[in-house]
């Protein structure tokens, strides 16, 4: 249980964007049924039912998603409290989560039931009132586990504040994909517009919700600018905040082809599509990074250790890269661990093991470790370098720059050899023994997944992979990443180290996110956009390889 | 301040620069990353003792002030003794809804306050704070 302690921490926060993002295309879903799908039933003429049929699917199939989230949540969560203080199964029932995420699953459970209550491919006939009912009780008991319940003040009012900052997004980004599959399943100018129309009114109600909340809640979580930019919360805000404006600028391009539509039916809607697919990736993201916020604490009960203006421009002034390694004997464990075994030479004893993985006790650091690791970063910055211009070269034609995925073998290589220097290859601490420490279990897992998406992408740029599905491997990985890392950047304590960190890797999940963005949109759109996105993705990756190779923690 | 994850004491020697870097890295390149970093929800705001303080022998108030609203009931105060031996501490009733206090009667030496609460919104965090009991005066 111990070991597996660890991993819930973690998945807790993965859960919780998953619950929050099924949560979102479920009320996002039953919203689009009653307010949009219905009401537009006959005047999209053939295509009303299966629009219905569709989105009663789309939301029916997200309160099943959200039901097993929660279930699992509830579930880690009981398990936690029951194995570190030895509660029983009433005991911990009695809580206001267990409480409130019941109260979510039966809601959930019951509007999958009323909208599959016909089968699958028929159009619900539960009433809209029901539906929304049932939506707004799952939405009140969401409330319940965000930051405002557990505030000393203003608990009322930040409660409604979160209600409908969840409301607005489940509104706009939750009725996405419905809105991507009634735009799949109409045919002429007329019906497109008449769905776009309705949408974006929606949206735009949808907005204001998350731009009146999200307002609201800056002011009261964060309080001064200092905490914006000075705190894990803040900082946080401030990405949810770019990808909030990056969803509008797309918003904004389908409202205005929308409007090209309502003058001119003939107007093609591929771009509509296009976009639409690209803000429901930015909408996940946006979902996970608010899974993050919901685990910290507000910047306003951050006080102390917050980082000044100065000590990010100091920290984040470019210095010539360190392109050469410290000795490997210079790190602190090699040092700790010929002492020991000096030591136990002296008295004829046998040498104690400096570190053991997985015993919850971290190796010692010392200056030669952050030199260490400085340059992992800048080589691998000059790894990602190469990636980019050679990417940028293809883009440019130079067919023989096709090859840069193969970059990513060398990289790999170099991560396997460099990342953890105390365990197999380079230490002491043996091949299978070492995946006790869950870091390097994940660092393997990366060089694993390295070596995959570099070796599937340059078969599908070499023509080796010709299927569309083969292709779109890429900018998937690259938004999950990107979104991975948005889950997982930010620290809690406020230490000013760990912010200065979170500082310069949250730009970098943006860039990730950016880049897969750009990808899909090259093979997606039509021409001449796809040839401008085709640009934009590399840009990213030079960005990424500028940034590492400025890295320094010191 | 002590350093937390949902669920999970990290020790203060865990979160150094060095560590975070070594886990942001490979995950930077491959636009995979899973790090453990810290995080946490409650956080403790005010303690007697202080992290660090001192306190006198004899009987104390122990006394946590957190930022969040607290579900007494299903939160704990773990009292280690300078000779390690653990002792799980009766919580005091009528308290404020952010605050876990107890008494107890210290002996001089060094003392760890593990505590794990429940926030109301349902998160689980803990930590630990170290302070030091000196001879009562007089004695």
């Amino acid at each position: 249980m111990s070991l597996l302690i660890d991993l819930f921490g973690y998945l807790s926060i993965v859960l919780h964007g998953l619950t929050i993002t099924a949560q979102s295309m479920m009320l996002g879903g039953v919203l689009f049924l009653v307010f949009l799908a219905r009401p537009l039933g006959a005047s999209v003429g053939m295509s009303g039912g299966p629009i219905q049929a569709g989105t009663a699917r789309i939301a029916a199939w997200s309160a099943v998603a959200l039901i097993l989230c929660e279930g699992v949540s509830l579930a880690m969560q009981s398990a936690v409290l029951s194995d570190t203080i030895g509660l029983t199964v009433r005991q911990i029932a009695g809580a206001s989560f267990f409480s409130a995420a019941l109260v979510k699953i039966a809601a959930a459970l019951a509007i999958a039931s009323a909208l599959f209550a016909r089968g699958a491919r028929t159009p619900p006939t539960t009433p809209g009132g029901a539906l929304l009912g049932l939506a707004l009780l799952e939405l009140a008991a969401a409330t319940l586990t965000t930051h405002a319940a557990a505030r000393l003040e203003g608990r009322e009012w930040l409660l409604a504040v979160e209600g409908l900052h969840q409301l607005g997004a489940a509104i706009w980004i939750g009725g996405i994909p419905s809105f991507l599959l009634a735009l799949s399943l109409v045919k002429d100018g007329r019906s497109f517009s008449a769905i776009g129309t309705r949408f974006s009114r929606l949206s735009m109600i949808g907005v204001g919700c998350i731009l009146v909340s999200g307002v609201t809640m800056s002011l009261m979580y964060i309080g001064s600018w200092q905490g914006f930019y000075g705190t894990a919360y803040g900082v946080m805000v401030g990405a949810k905040i770019v990808m909030f404006l990056s969803l509008l600028g797309l918003g904004l391009g389908n409202y205005r082809l929308i409007d090209r539509l309502g003058r001119n039916p003939a107007t093609p809607v591929s771009r509509l599509k296009r976009f639409a697919e690209v803000e429901i990736g930015i909408g996940v993201a946006i979902f996970f990074a608010a899974a993050s916020l919901t685990s910290v604490p507000p910047a306003v009960d951050l006080t102390q250790d917050r980082v000044t203006l100065s000590e990010i421009v100091e920290r984040n002034t470019p210095v010539v890269p360190r392109l050469t390694s410290p000795e490997y004997g210079s790190l602190a464990l090699m040092q700790l661990q010929s002492a020991l075994d000096a030591e136990a030479a002296a008295h004829r004893a046998a040498p104690s093991v400096a570190f053991v993985p997985g015993a919850g006790v971290l190796a010692p650091r010392n200056a030669a470790d952050i030199a260490w690791s400085e340059y992992n970063h800048h080589w691998a910055g000059l790894f990602i370098l190469a990636i980019a211009v050679l990417a940028l070269l293809n883009q440019a034609g130079l067919r023989i720059a096709r090859h840069w995925p193969l970059v990513f073998m060398g990289l790999a290589t170099f991560l396997f050899f460099r990342s953890d220097p105390e365990v197999w290859p380079l230490g002491s601490i043996g091949f299978w023994e070492s995946f006790r420490d869950v870091e390097v279990l994940q660092h393997r897992v990366f060089v694993v997944l390295i070596v995959a998406f570099g070796w599937f992408e340059w078969r599908v740029r070499t023509g080796k992979l010709r299927s569309a599905a083969a292709a779109m491997v890429f900018p998937l990985l690259c938004a999950a990443g990107g979104v991975l890392l948005l889950t997982h950047s930010h620290a809690i304590a406020n230490v000013k180290e760990q912010m200065l960190i979170e500082l310069t890797h949250t730009p970098l999940a943006l860039a990730g996110l950016g880049a897969g963005a750009a990808r899909w949109l090259e093979l997606r759109l039509d021409p001449p956009g796809n040839r401008i996105a085709g640009w934009i993705w590399p840009v990213c990756f030079l960005f990424v390889g500028l940034l590492l190779l400025s890295y320094r923690e010191a | 301040m002590p350093r937390l994850l949902p669920f999970v004491v990290i020790p203060e020697h865990a979160l150094t620069i060095p560590r975070l870097s070594r886990l942001v890295l490979p995950g930077l390149i491959a636009v995979f990353l899973l790090p453990v970093v810290a995080q946490a929800h409650a956080i403790l705001v005010s303690s007697v003792p202080a992290a660090g303080g001192t306190t006198q022998a004899g009987a104390a108030v122990l006394e946590f002030h957190f930022n969040s609203r607290i579900d007494h009931d299903r939160s704990r105060l773990t009292l280690v003794w300078p000779d390690h031996r653990e002792t799980v501490l009766k919580l005091d009733a009528g308290t404020d809804d952010e605050v876990l206090a107890s008494h107890s009667e210290l002996v001089p030496g060094a003392f760890t306050l593990r505590w794990q609460v429940l926030a109301v919104d349902g998160h689980i965090t803990r930590g630990e704070l170290a302070f030091s009991v000196a001879p009562a005066k007089g004695r």
